[in-house]
């Protein structure tokens, strides 16, 4: 017998139609690198995840394999590093929406989600049994949280 | 099922070697034709099927393999992966897009003489995989349209890696069949390489390069790029640049040494690891080894071995045989036009076909003609005019060569699309002016 999921089921999320300026917004006062994205119903759209929106401020050579393995030669400012986030921080999130490389259900072991975690996922959309509408998110934190003795905060 | 011994014997179901070798070496190439299967799997199933159903045994399809072509791929292979660590190729790169001022047509002048350099002496697809990845960042930094860049790239390592013995699968091949050394393919190729460059370059400046400019700030973005920073691991490039000096003045002397160069980039893969790993601990020194060794291109290799195999098994049943003596009659037995039809040949299917396979096909093919052409000494500018077509036919298509499509998937993947009939209205005849060249050099000094 599995014991059941410990996951968040107060969670932030995204819509597909927020730009990045939102999205970066609600990662940072969330605490988060990686949100989901929602449609109406609730149903999971993809992930818009931190590395997606680096990989934007790069120069595009740069994520091309290892041609350009390192940018310490490049003289650009953090200004300069602004002025590429203000190009594209008007941009709806659906351009770099990524379908999740894992998902859990809501009764799945507990150690999946572990081992999951352990293999380097930052946040796993926990789906209803059987569906696709996201009933919450499983983080390193809210295993750590579970892990606590009962009555422990 | 019969040991294969010769023409007379037969082998799966009775039949004749030479119509199981002919068959099975024609689906081979048609199926890696269609690049639906990866070329490895396709040409080492074609090996085994000639062994299982007779037509060579494993002995002679070990005997076969050319392990000369194939070390000296691997030892190269090795040394460039450990190179590119120490960031050797960026600085270069940078270094010569700087020495131009940023200027665009200066770069794209640059980077084509660097691709075409490095090309000379490095797998041409190596060398775009290294160079690309810059012009992309250069470019973008400019504002300026790639794709110029990348199209005068593909040509130039196509035409860098005609230069040398070691620039090119082809002239790997022809050099291990015959024994023609590194000094050879230079004297006799270099010349009319340099001359093809400019004649390439020239018409690029008209098409491309004189429309190309960018802003002044935008230069400055380029010019305060420091080379310097790109060096990521100064100790890793003095041993590199040391252990590749050693390897070509290796093959700069195989002649007096009688040093196959299989052994000296082998040997020369295996001290820049010594030099890499001392003082290291055991764990680093397996990572490290590893790393090197897996990101040799063993899919490469594994089509390598097993096209050997195939065209040992249609020499053994006597196609190869039929072959040299359809282009004998073809040609009339002229050697000077036996000699501009495979230059040509060579050129034009190398532009639709997969050269590798073709020089594989081609070299015992041109051995067998040595008895009508008074030896093998005679054949030499038959030599010269498979490796000129073969290796520049390559630039006539997108699917002309490796390398091509390489730097078409990069260029895909920022964004520049790299179509098909686009490449080829410009290529085709570009690729044309090259080998008319070509023939009239061979014409001039060979025949």
């Amino acid at each position: 017998m599995t014991t059941p999921l410990i996951y968040n089921t107060v969670f932030p999320s995204l819509r597909d139609t927020d730009t990045l300026a939102e999205a970066t917004r609600r990662m940072l006062e969330n605490h988060v690198s990686d949100l989901p994205v929602v449609d109406g119903a609730g149903r999971l759209l993809g992930m818009f995840k931190l590395e997606r929106l680096l990989a934007v401020l790069l120069p595009k050579a740069a994520t091309l394999g290892d041609g350009v393995p390192d940018l310490a030669f490049m003289s650009d400012t953090i200004e300069q590093l602004r002025e590429r986030m203000r190009e594209i921080e008007g941009a709806a999130v659906h351009q770099f929406v990524v379908e999740p490389e894992h998902v859990l259900h809501a009764d799945t072991s507990p150690f999946e989600a572990v081992l999951l975690l352990y293999k380097g996922a930052n946040a796993i959309p926990v789906f209803a049994p059987d569906s696709r509408t996201l009933v919450g998110m499983v983080s390193a934190r809210d295993v750590l949280a579970a892990l606590q003795p009962a009555g422990a905060k | 099922m019969h040991g294969a011994s010769g023409h007379e014997t037969t082998v799966l179901f009775g039949l004749h070697p030479l119509w199981v070798a002919t068959l099975l070496f024609v689906a081979t190439y048609a199926v890696i034709m269609t690049d639906k299967l990866n070329r490895a799997i396709v040409a080492l199933l074609g090996a085994g099927l000639l062994i299982l159903v007779g037509v060579l045994d494993q002995k002679e399809a070990m005997g076969a393999v050319d392990w000369n072509t194939l070390g000296l791929l691997l030892g190269m292979m090795l040394i460039v992966n450990i190179t590119r660590r120490s960031g050797l190729f960026q600085y270069v790169a940078i270094w010569s897009a700087k020495k131009v001022d940023a200027s665009p047509w200066g770069i794209m002048l640059m980077m084509s003489i660097v691709t075409a350099v490095f090309s000379a002496f490095l797998d041409n697809v190596t060398t775009v995989l290294l160079t690309v990845p810059v012009t992309l960042l250069i470019t973008e930094e400019l504002k300026v349209k790639p794709y110029p860049y990348l199209f005068a790239q593909i040509f130039a390592s196509n035409i860098g890696g005609t230069a040398t013995l070691i620039g090119d699968p082809p002239n790997i091949m022809i050099g291990s069949a015959t024994g023609l050394t590194f000094n050879d393919f230079a004297i006799a190729l270099t010349p009319v390489i340099v001359v093809i460059m400019v004649a390439t370059l020239v018409p690029l400046y008209f098409i491309w390069g004189r429309h190309l400019s960018a802003t002044d700030e935008n230069r400055r973005h380029v010019m305060g790029f420091n080379e310097r920073e790109a060096i990521t691991d100064p100790r890793l490039l003095k041993q590199s640049l040391l252990v590749i000096a050693l390897v070509i003045l290796g093959f700069m002397l195989q002649r007096q040494t009688g040093i196959e160069p299989a052994t000296i980039a082998i040997f020369g893969a295996a001290v820049l690891l010594l030099l890499d790993n001392l003082g290291k601990d055991s764990e680093t020194q397996s990572k490290n080894v590893h790393a090197a060794l897996s990101e040799a291109e063993w899919i490469t290799l594994m089509f390598f071995l097993g096209l050997f195999v195939l065209v040992h098994g249609i020499q053994k049943a006597g196609l190869i045989d039929l072959m040299a003596q359809g282009l004998l009659k073809a040609t009339g037995g002229d050697f000077n036009v036996t000699a501009l039809a495979i230059l040509w040949a060579s050129a034009v299917l190398s532009a639709f076909i997969d050269n590798i396979p073709f020089v594989a096909t081609m070299i015992p093919l041109i051995k067998a003609m040595a008895p009508t052409f008074g030896g093998d000494a005679a054949l030499l500018p038959l030599w010269w005019a498979l490796s000129l077509g073969a290796c520049l036919g390559g630039n006539g298509t997108l699917i002309g060569a490796s390398a091509n499509l390489v730097v078409a998937g990069l260029a895909e993947r920022a964004g520049t699309g790299f179509r098909f009939l686009e490449y080829l209205k410009v290529a085709f005849p570009l690729m044309l002016i090259s080998i008319v060249l070509s023939h009239l050099y061979l014409y001039w000094r060979f025949l």
